[in-house]
């Protein structure tokens, strides 16, 4: 059996039940207006919204929570590996790899696509122990949105809104507090036999009532269609808009902190303060917006200038990765950077504006 | 998400017992250090070295493919980590990740005549391809090597030039910016000064550049003025390589990711990275 129909309260329930076999997380309010992608505790409030929700109710539950799930698969400060140092000299070095089971509830689709993108990109070449030993051993349970989160989500124009590959298990929202479940993946299926949902035997009919819900058009559209976007941004170098959307930033890193899809990390030593003898290498967040960022041995850096490194962050998300990886925009259209900086920089009218600029190139 | 085969210790080091460790210069320390196992390297290739607890820094092979696991680096003095590194001792260790990056392909240099032109520490990766080409002298053809840095107490691998240059089929032409009022047995200028006087066969001539940024333009210019095609210049760039896997974001340049892709290119394949030459 691979389709279910529940209310949301025995859902949440459930979910409640699989935290207290392992790390489960989910998206909890914080603050007033804004929601972080939690460890679900005893006491946590856990909430969907409801199929006739309207995205005016302040905090909307679909909201974005401020860091995406997704780097619960590659947190900052973990520990690549611990060593230590005997009284020859001899080092003895120990990778950590973490292999607890632990379950994403309530991923978006804008979430779960970055979630794939990450799958791609540490997949590639030589592969990335750390993240993936995480990724193998975590469940995700995604839930569509029928209303856009806030009025910074574009997930529709990125081709984000209908991902559903990566979930095992996926939640619709349905009429009179209901959910639809459906098992993705083996790993889902083998979860959802013992969860003792009743089945559901209008599959395609529950699946229309969503899509007929769904708001249309879904959040902000480019001014043009996405490939387009891809195609501009990627062959635009010298533009004024670069320096347009620079003039204002403060060169903090937070639209690389909140996005999905920013993996550019640093690795760093220590040593533990108890044993000088033994330590370890963390590795740790960076930011392509930050100075520092490509600074070598002896001062110099390779790319100085803000509006360059702007640049370099838009191009990576609309351009080269897409280019690298052949899987579409690394934008996802969360409207994390855009909603979190101070100054209201923004990726998505950085690509209005490139559209409408034509520019001579060489 | 399919399961994959994966290395465990693909970002953790193997220790190197250091077997010699010696001052080449005030700057500049030369290691010779006993991996595990061989690395199998090509030139032109790097190592991302450690000491667990200080830090990790890309640092170019400096020595040619060996069987024996064993491997040189020289290592310049410039932050916390190589300070480190300068009180290491033979029978010290240091972690190995490695190696990394494209590096140079010696077929490719097969029956040509290759000028090298080294800037300051640019010379200790060079040395990896130099070596081996002259070891073959009826593989490769007439070698050139110009070789520039501030001052006599500045010059690296002075020995080794001196016993390259009495070979048949080099010519090894080393440079000072400034004598310093030390005593000098090389000629005065840069390195782009000797480029206008050298006999090429355009049509089979390879260059390899490695130096500081600033290098590039100039010595490119100069070669360009006596025809040789970008495509016959190679280029060894330097960047924050901070994984060597292609993951960390701090080498790419525009769409290439330096420590997967590169270091080493062709100028031709630079000219649609406006970024590499910065």
């Amino acid at each position: 059996m691979r389709e279910f129909l529940a209310t949301r309260t025995a859902v949440l329930d459930w979910i409640r039940t699989l935290a207290q076999e392992e790390d489960a997380f989910f998206p909890q309010p914080m603050g007033e207006n804004s929601f972080s992608f939690d460890k679900v505790r005893k006491h946590s409030t856990l909430a969907f919204e409801d199929f006739d929700a309207a995205p005016a109710e302040k905090p909307f539950r679909a909201s974005t929570c401020v860091q995406p799930p997704g780097k619960r698969l590659s947190p900052n400060d973990e520990q690549i590996f611990h060593f230590s140092k005997d009284e020859n000299g001899q080092y003895q070095l120990t990778p950590t790899l973490d292999a607890r089971k632990r379950t994403l509830a309530g991923v978006r689709p804008c979430d779960l696509k970055a979630i794939h993108l990450m799958d791609r990109v540490n997949r590639d070449g030589i592969p990335d122990a750390h993240y993936l030993s995480r990724r193998q051993n975590t469940t995700i349970i995604a839930h569509d949105c029928l209303q856009p989160c806030d009025e910074h989500c574009f997930c529709e124009a990125t081709s984000s809104l209908r991902w559903r590959q990566g979930a095992d298990i996926f939640l619709t929202p349905q009429p009179e507090a209901k959910l639809l479940i459906e098992a993705l993946t083996e790993r889902g299926e083998r979860l959802l036999d013992t969860a003792g949902f009743p089945p559901c035997d209008d599959i395609e009919k529950r699946r229309a009532l969503a899509e007929e819900k769904r708001a249309k058009p879904f959040g902000r559209h480019f001014d043009a269609p996405l490939q387009q976007v891809i195609d501009t941004v990627g062959n635009s170098w010298a533009s004024p808009v670069w320096d347009k959307h620079v003039e204002r930033c403060f060169a903090c890193g937070t639209c690389n902190l909140v996005c999905p899809t920013c993996y550019c990390f640093d690795l760093k030593d220590d040593f533990n303060i108890d044993d000088p003898h033994s330590g370890q290498r963390t590795r740790s967040w960076d930011g392509c917006m930050l100075e520092e960022f490509t600074v070598v041995a002896g001062g110099h850096n390779f790319r100085p200038q803000l509006a360059t490194r702007q640049r370099h962050r838009i191009k990576r998300k609309l351009a080269w990765l897409p280019a690298r990886f052949g899987d579409g925009s690394f934008c996802v259209g969360c409207g994390r950077c855009g909603h979190q900086c101070t100054v209201h920089i923004d990726i998505f009218d950085i690509a209005n504006d490139l559209l409408a600029t034509t520019e001579a190139e060489p | 998400m399919t399961p994959m085969d994966v290395d465990p210790q693909v970002l953790t080091p193997r220790m190197a017992r250091i077997l010699e460790a010696r001052d080449m210069t005030a700057q500049e320390r030369f290691f010779r250090l006993q991996l595990p196992g061989p690395l199998a390297h090509r030139p032109g290739q790097f190592v991302m070295a450690s000491i667990p607890g200080i830090g990790e820094a890309p640092i170019s092979i400096s020595c040619g493919p060996r069987h024996d696991g064993q491997l040189e680096l020289l290592v310049r003095n410039t932050g916390s980590l190589t300070r480190a590194m300068h009180r290491l001792q033979a029978g010290d260790f240091m972690g190995i990740r490695g190696p990394f990056g494209s590096g140079f392909r010696l077929a490719e240099f097969e029956g040509r005549d290759i000028i090298f032109v080294a800037g300051g520490l640019g010379l200790a990766p060079l040395r990896s391809l130099i070596e081996p080409v002259l070891a073959e002298p009826r593989r490769f053809g007439r070698i050139t090597l110009i070789s520039g840095c501030r001052t006599p107490a500045d010059e690296l691998y002075r020995e080794r030039m001196q016993a390259w240059a009495g070979l048949p089929q080099a010519r090894v032409i080393r440079l000072v910016n400034d004598t310093a009022h030390l005593p000098w047995d090389g000629e005065v200028g840069l390195v782009t000064a000797p480029i206008t006087e050298l006999k090429i066969d355009i049509k089979n001539t390879l260059a390899v550049l490695c130096g500081p940024p600033v290098m590039y333009k100039f010595v490119i210019m100069e070669l360009a003025a006596r025809g040789l095609p970008n495509a016959q210049i190679f280029i060894d760039l330097e960047r924050r390589m901070r994984c060597g896997i292609g993951k960390c974001g701090h080498c790419q340049i525009n769409h290439v990711t330096c420590c997967q892709d590169g270091p080493v290119f062709r100028f031709s394949e630079l000219e649609s990275l406006p970024e590499a030459l910065t």
